[in-house]
């Protein structure tokens, strides 16, 4: 089986050749390569050199065409801070000042901010790997670009005092994320991963996520599901227990799950979608190959009768992470997956 | 909106005024907070029976919801606007603050721009009774320990969620102990520093939540006495 096939028989239940590994290497593949952070998230040549190196030292079964959580609000007219050895921060948001939505306009991939090198990264990798690697797209959740449209405090608080104008924003979002996404499908990523952070529970209630984050991502997911994706794969960080049961309504095919998720509670939220994590992000840090190893085992085990799994980090593997750690991962789908 | 006559007010036992403030607190309504807050103290409800019986008591209930159900950042964020709004009302020149439990300083190391979760925190120290210095994000750790020593006499939090600020965070007792603040703790919370321990941060306690920090601080002072 190749990487896309095993990921598939994942998806479906069926039983791949060994567990499908996908290590969340974003910005550490420009950190192996010696190249900087802020080149790396400006460059889609740069970004997908670094990707196809990572992938070849590494040998995991996808890549990703994925620069930080800031390139839908640029686009939009957020402007950013770019830093040597870090991702980019927003310096003034696009809504800051009392500016109003109806004064924003969607942007078109093609030509906005970063939006094309994104487009660029996603052709080179598709172009190098064609149908034997998963190529990872990347869009924020509707919910995610609200708040880095606005400032999550003023965003949160938006929703709480205006609903139908936070509604507005979650619709405008919705476009842009849509619209992004598609035009990543179109130029080949077998999929844009779903990265959602501010809808985690950590910040927001369930009932939140019921009234507004949901409607959001049903839409979302079904645009995608009719441009040809091979599968809607949603990133949620932090405690998600509580809104994983949603995940079926919404058309999540592959759930992120983070480290303070137990997988067997995840595993029954959720019996049909298939999960992928959980190991600590820090731990590639900070801990040795052995422990990550152990890890490693451990849910490969626990995974072992259901199936449906992806043996991944539960958030992103850090660019200073210890490459020794990231190989302990792959090879251990190689040894007992 | 609550607007309870005299009579209302007087015919009620048990002083359910109060209970409405921290009804209105607990369900993050700044509005009705201020309402209650007004018609207590028009009753002639004195401010710091206000905050001891209002603000504190809405803290500890909120503390123990947090604690069975989940702790969720917009929660908190309403309820301490709330109380924000409470304590405008009792002291509208911010001179007349309540006697405090204490100096905290805060901040997000220098590289990390995330505050949500130190502002949070800010919001819960404050309606606990402590006096909070901010220095805001992606704050240097010398502008840090400077206002450790100008400041603070309990505590120093520090926020983050990036693995950048990892190393800055492991600078801070070394600095601390150069400057002669060995006696001022160091609190470490937010999403990635809560992902390692005290040990390994070189910290005093790392906290899961919020209000496990404020616990924290709270310990810190019955130790004391």
């Amino acid at each position: 089986m190749n990487s896309i096939e095993r990921i598939k028989a994942a998806v479906n239940f069926e039983t791949p050749d060994r567990v499908p590994v996908i290590a969340q290497v974003f910005g550490h593949a420009a950190t192996l390569a010696g190249v900087s952070l802020r080149d790396y998230v400006q460059d889609g040549d740069l970004l997908a050199r670094c990707q196809i190196q990572a992938l070849e030292r590494y040998d995991y079964d996808a890549v990703f065409a994925l620069m930080d959580v800031n390139v839908e609000t640029e686009a939009v007219g957020s402007t950013l801070t770019y830093r040597a050895n870090q991702y980019p921060d927003v310096k003034s948001y696009a809504l800051s000042g009392g500016a109003d939505v109806d004064s924003l306009s969607v942007p078109d991939p093609h030509e906005a901010a970063r939006m094309p090198e994104l487009l660029k990264a996603v052709r080179r990798l598709r172009q190098e790997v064609g149908d034997g690697v998963l190529v990872v797209g990347c869009v924020l959740g509707p919910m995610t670009l609200a708040t880095q449209l606005l400032g999550i405090e003023a965003a949160l608080y938006l929703a709480i005092d205006e609903p139908e104008q936070f509604a507005v924003l979650m619709d405008f979002a919705t476009e842009v994320v849509i619209r992004f996404g598609i035009a990543q499908i179109e130029a080949g990523a077998h999929l844009p991963i779903v990265f959602d952070p501010s809808s985690s529970p950590a910040v927001i209630p369930p009932q939140f996520y019921r009234e507004f984050v949901l409607p959001s991502l049903k839409r979302l997911f079904a645009a995608f599901k009719q441009t040809g994706v091979i599968a809607n794969w949603l990133h949620i960080a932090g405690p998600t227990e509580s809104v994983l049961p949603f995940y079926p309504q919404a058309g999540v095919d592959i759930a992120n799950f983070d480290y303070s998720v137990n997988p067997l509670e995840a595993q029954q939220a959720i019996p049909q979608i298939c999960l992928d994590g959980n190991i600590k992000s820090l731990s590639f840090i900070e801990e040795t190959p052995e422990v990550i190893a152990d890890e490693s085992s451990r849910l490969l085990d626990q995974f072992a009768d259901r199936g449906g799994f992806i043996l991944s980090s539960g958030c992103e593997i850090p660019p200073e992470s210890k490459p020794e750690n990231v190989a302990a991962m792959v090879l251990a789908t190689r040894k007992n997956g | 909106m609550i607007n309870l006559s005299p009579q209302e007010l007087e015919g009620t036992m048990g002083n359910p005024t109060i209970d409405l403030l921290v009804k209105a607190l607990l369900d993050g309504d700044q509005a009705q907070a201020v309402t209650a807050t007004k018609n207590l103290r028009d009753a002639g409800v004195g401010h710091a029976q206000i905050i001891m019986e209002g603000v504190e008591a809405a803290m500890v209930q909120l503390d123990a919801k947090c604690t069975v159900e989940e702790f969720n950042l917009l929660e908190i964020m309403l309820a301490g606007r709330a109380v924000m709004g409470v304590m405008k009302e009792l002291y509208p020149s911010g001179t007349h603050s309540p006697q405090t439990k204490g100096t905290v300083v805060l901040g997000s190391l220098e590289g990390d721009i995330h505050d949500l979760g130190k502002n949070v925190l800010k919001m819960i120290l404050t309606a606990k009774g402590y006096r909070v210095v901010d220095c805001g994000k992606d704050c240097p750790v010398e502008k840090m320990i400077d206002a450790a020593e100008q400041e603070a006499d309990q505590a120093i939090g520090v926020s983050g969620l990036l693995t950048s600020v990892i190393p800055h965070v492991r600078q801070l007792r070394e600095k601390m102990t150069e400057r002669g603040l060995e006696h001022i703790r160091i609190m470490a919370g937010g999403a990635t520093l809560k992902q390692a321990s005290a040990e390994s941060l070189n910290v005093d306690f790392v906290a899961e939540t919020a209000f496990d920090g404020v616990s924290y601080l709270e310990q810190i002072a019955v130790g004391a006495k």
